[in-house]
């Protein structure tokens, strides 16, 4: 018995090896098996709060990677924005802008919806019909546009079609205004490319510039103030010299014109009784 | 000789230092230092034999929890702390009552490098059995032996090399 007490006394460092090494093991095939050993990982809070010291350094040393990366973001970004921005100018002029200008310019009148039947684009003097008359509350001397722009005034009328003078022909005088400044002058047509008008009695000091949005003036009876027309396109003087010739290219593409509205000005019969009233008189 | 204060000085500045630097460093996967059984080498030889394991095992359970290996350094460093005497004495043909540091000022250069050639192989043959818990991939495991231990050697042999000369 003693030397066995004394055996374990001598060799008491072997169990103490067996107990720790059976210690490891049990840890090591614990945490294999059995998540719930979260403290003796780095999940306590001792390693944690040293791995956040640690970070807290270290985070440093990648702060140079990290701003090259947001730089490089930045500029992916910039370009991104720009061509966004371009691709959104470029929406609103085209559509959703002129859209706006136009509803802006129609209320308070009467719109009818017709569809062109017939059209031409290439004579001297062009036509339209459209498949709505009298029955349908056109009357002759109306306004008519499309989505984009002024089309013309309806000249004939007949029981369920109508005729309209379009831009496109020599007959056609529409009042328009420079949108920005307000000055005025006629649009007329001359033949040639069905993308562009003119306008032939601009004064000499009134102030545009290439690209400025060409309105209705609103002054006649037919259009409202503020349907959009067109943009300046050319600047030129005049055949007489006196006032300037712009080239104005219309919104409107009248080579491929379905859809229009007539426009119903309220009160318009009473401005033309007015009117021609004046003209009496003056006789 | 250090004191308990020191020891425990030291025995913390190792593990940080391994776990925060030592750990992270490998060139592929191989050759990562396990520097922190400088401690378990550089004990005073006659220390009993349970002070030393219960060391070895606290150093390697702190290694393991800092580095979520629960068990595995501290298997290790046991073994280690166990063996230790033996390698010692197998090396130095001093008298074993006789009390030092090992180091190579106190023991010569070439005893000095068997002692830590051993301790070094041994540990991390045990370590990465361990961890690596099969002799499926054998030349890898044994390619990863054989870049840890010398690498941990370096170490070590650096660290006796800047101490020596203060």
């Amino acid at each position: 018995m003693k030397n066995l007490l004394n055996f374990f006394l001598k060799y008491n460092y072997w169990f103490l090896f067996v107990l720790l090494e059976a210690i490891s093991f049990t840890l090591l095939f614990r945490f294999n098996s059995y998540q719930g050993s979260a403290f003796f990982t780095s999940a306590n809070w001792v390693t944690g709060a040293v791995y956040d010291m640690a970070d807290n350094v270290t985070g440093y040393f990648h702060l140079r990677t990290i701003n090259e990366e947001l730089v490089q973001k930045n500029v992916e970004l910039e370009l991104q924005l720009e061509s966004i921005r371009k691709a959104l100018t470029e929406a609103t002029e085209d559509s959703s802008g002129i859209e706006r200008i136009k509803q802006e310019a129609l209320a308070g009148y009467d719109l009818f919806k017709a569809n062109v039947v017939n059209n031409s684009v290439t004579h001297a003097d062009n036509y339209i019909t459209l498949d709505k008359g009298e029955a349908d509350g056109i009357r002759s001397e109306m306004g008519v546009v499309t989505g984009s722009g002024v089309v013309g005034i309806v000249y004939l009328t007949s029981r369920h079609y109508s005729i309209v003078i379009p831009v496109l022909n020599s007959k056609s005088s529409i009042s328009c205004k420079i949108k920005r400044s307000d000055y005025f002058g006629f649009l007329k047509w001359d033949g040639g490319s069905s993308e562009f008008a003119f306008i032939k009695d601009m004064p000499r000091h009134s102030l545009f510039s290439l690209g400025d949005t060409i309105v209705t003036s609103g002054h006649s009876a037919v259009f409202p103030s503020g349907i959009p027309v067109g943009t300046v396109d050319n600047i030129a003087d005049s055949y007489d010299g006196l006032s300037y010739l712009l080239r104005v290219k219309l919104f409107t593409d009248f080579a491929r014109l379905n859809d229009v509205r007539v426009i119903a000005q309220k009160g318009q019969e009473e401005q033309l009784e007015l009117e021609k009233q004046l003209v009496k008189t003056t006789k | 000789m250090l004191t308990y204060l020191q020891r425990i000085e030291w025995f913390i500045g190792l593990v940080l230092l391994q776990v925060l630097v030592l750990n992270h460093v490998h060139i592929d996967g191989y050759a990562t230092p396990f520097f922190f059984i400088y401690f378990i080498l550089k004990y005073n030889a006659v220390v009993s034999r349970n002070v030393l394991l219960v060391w070895a095992f606290l150093l390697g359970l702190s290694v393991d929890v800092f580095s979520n290996t629960p068990g595995v350094n501290a298997a290790a460093a046991t073994v280690l702390a166990f063996m230790r005497e033996p390698i010692l004495r197998l090396v130095t043909i001093r008298d074993s009552a006789e009390d030092f540091e090992p180091s190579i000022k106190t023991m010569g250069f070439s005893p000095f490098f068997r002692y830590i050639l051993l301790c070094t192989f041994l540990f991390c043959i045990i370590l990465l059995v361990i961890d690596t818990f099969s002799f499926f991939n054998l030349p890898v495991l044994l390619l990863k032996i054989l870049t840890d231990a010398s690498i941990t050697m370096v170490c070590i042999l650096c660290a006796e090399a800047i101490r020596r000369k203060k």
